[in-house]
């Protein structure tokens, strides 16, 4: 589904972030990318997302060529995919009803079908008593729970997580750790950054960057529990 | 306070506009009242005066022919000179002359009329008294270009000042700009607003210059029509037709569509997403 082949990434005048990146992830898989602070984990994300392009290489999604996707085909491809933030990049001055909405109205959505759509996704992250409250209202998993909400609202085939769990407590990271679970498996393929690895028993895919480089591809791992 | 600047700002060129307006309509007006003076040789016989006279008639670009005999032309100026300088003048200095009202603007015509009354036999010279209303139509196509020049640098300057403000605004609104840009939507959908933003500016805008407008107008004939009973005139400011007033609106919401498609357009393209 994602294939990456000798991808590099650099920025003027910084070295470079990644280097000769060969990967592929397939439909339906959980895949954590994990490494150290500074390692390219966001920024390998980011090229997924077609947020920055390759300094070289390529990278291929579904058949489309990501390294020289067209400025006006960025747009489409993004609502192929459900994103999630560190800091979940949620609007304040909106309740959690309009945030969810927010995909929906860019997809020209009808009001009925938004309607029906919001609260489906609100209601499968334990949300949907909370509609009409503003997110700064909520608790930190909360919040992390609404952001869920909003990228699997335009149902996703992608789910792409940065670090949702780097400001959350162990109780909290947990939950929300359960739900990109229960995605991955009705086949939404879920890519993970972080900096901890799941304890419990599942299976998933680990992309290991050290120093730009994947250090450590291993396949389908099933760990004790 | 923005529409309060366009309003504002837009008076300038449309109160010149106003006066353009009326100048041009009091020009028009005395030249429908302008004369040819046509003054007659000193040895003009009777017959030659009625062929004149004739030809004037039968022309049709004269309206009106008045004939001034040199005796009574000699009688007016005398009631109106001071007595001791009408006797030092023993003779009567003033030629017979012809008053003619055109009915007709075209220069070219005029000036035809005029060489063929000076070819006639009997006519000694023809005077246009319009001639000042020619330096008063030159006069105003000056100012009208002024005007004009004035009203492009203060467009240019609205166009600015409305773009930096949403430029501004852009900045205020950068996190759902952004939140949208990463979940998919389109630059020309997050513009949309910036450029609702832009036209409502402007037609605010466009309705405050002209309700200053319109009050200007009737406060500045409520005053002439104090000055006209005590001076007898009859002057009246008149208002702009109604479609200057809406070009007026159209004019400033274009101006504001414009500006914050460019501002709002420059600024989400450069807006870093998730950095």
């Amino acid at each position: 589904m994602i294939t990456f082949e000798k991808v590099c990434k650099s920025y003027p005048g910084s070295p470079e972030i990644l280097q000769n990146i060969n990967l592929e992830i397939l439909s339906g898989e959980l895949v954590f990318v994990t490494g150290p602070s500074g390692a390219g984990k966001t920024t390998l994300l980011k090229l997924i997302s077609a947020i920055e392009k390759p300094s070289s290489g390529s990278i291929v999604f579904e058949s489309q060529n990501l390294s020289h996707i067209k400025d006006r085909e960025i747009p489409i491809l993004r609502r192929r995919f459900g994103m999630i933030f560190q800091d979940h990049k949620l609007l304040y001055d909106r309740n959690c009803f309009a945030n969810v909405a927010l995909p929906l109205e860019i997809n020209n959505m009808s009001f009925s079908d938004m309607n029906r759509r919001v609260r489906a996704a609100l209601d499968k992250v334990d949300l949907l008593k909370k509609e009409k409250m503003m997110p700064i209202t909520l608790s930190g998993g909360e919040q992390q729970r609404l952001a869920i909400a909003r990228a699997i609202v335009s149902r996703p085939s992608i789910l792409i997580a940065d670090e949702p769990t780097a400001n959350l407590d162990k109780e909290y990271a947990e939950e929300i750790m359960n739900i990109f679970y229960s995605f991955q498996q009705v086949g939404v393929t879920v890519i993970i950054s972080t900096h901890e690895l799941p304890s419990t028993k599942i299976n998933f895919k680990r992309l290991q960057l050290i120093g730009g480089s994947i250090q450590n591809l291993i396949g389908h791992v099933q760990l004790p529990s | 306070m923005m529409i309060i600047v366009i309003g504002i700002t837009l008076c300038l060129p449309s109160a010149g506009l106003l006066l353009i307006e009326n100048a041009g309509q009091i020009s028009q007006n005395i030249e429908h009242e302008a004369e040819i003076s046509i003054f007659l040789g000193k040895t003009v016989s009777k017959d030659q005066i009625d062929f004149i006279e004739l030809s004037l008639e039968k022309n049709s670009l004269i309206k009106k022919t008045h004939f001034e005999p040199k005796l009574i032309a000699w009688e007016k100026l005398q009631s109106k000179l001071d007595v001791a300088v009408s006797s030092s003048v023993s003779n009567n200095p003033l030629p017979d002359a012809f008053f003619i009202s055109l009915n007709t603007l075209d220069e070219i015509k005029i000036q035809k009329l005029i060489d063929n009354l000076d070819g006639i036999d009997g006519i000694d010279s023809v005077t246009v008294d319009g001639n000042w209303i020619k330096k008063l139509r030159i006069g105003l196509s000056l100012v009208k270009l002024s005007v004009f020049f004035i009203a492009a640098l203060l467009i240019i300057v609205l166009l600015v000042v409305i773009g930096n403000t949403i430029r501004l605004q852009t900045l205020t609104y950068k996190d759902e700009i952004e939140v949208s840009k990463l979940i998919g939507a389109t630059n020309a959908f997050i513009q949309r607003p910036f450029m609702y933003t832009g036209i409502l500016y402007g037609l605010g805008g466009g309705i405050i210059t002209i309700s200053i407008l319109k009050l200007s107008v009737l406060g500045l004939n409520a005053t002439l029509i104090k000055l006209a009973s005590i001076f007898g005139t009859n002057i009246i400011f008149q208002d702009l037709p109604h479609r200057f007033y809406l070009y007026i609106v159209i004019l400033a919401m274009l101006i504001g569509l414009i500006s914050s498609y460019i501002s709002a357009r420059n600024s989400i393209q450069r807006l870093k997403i998730y950095k």
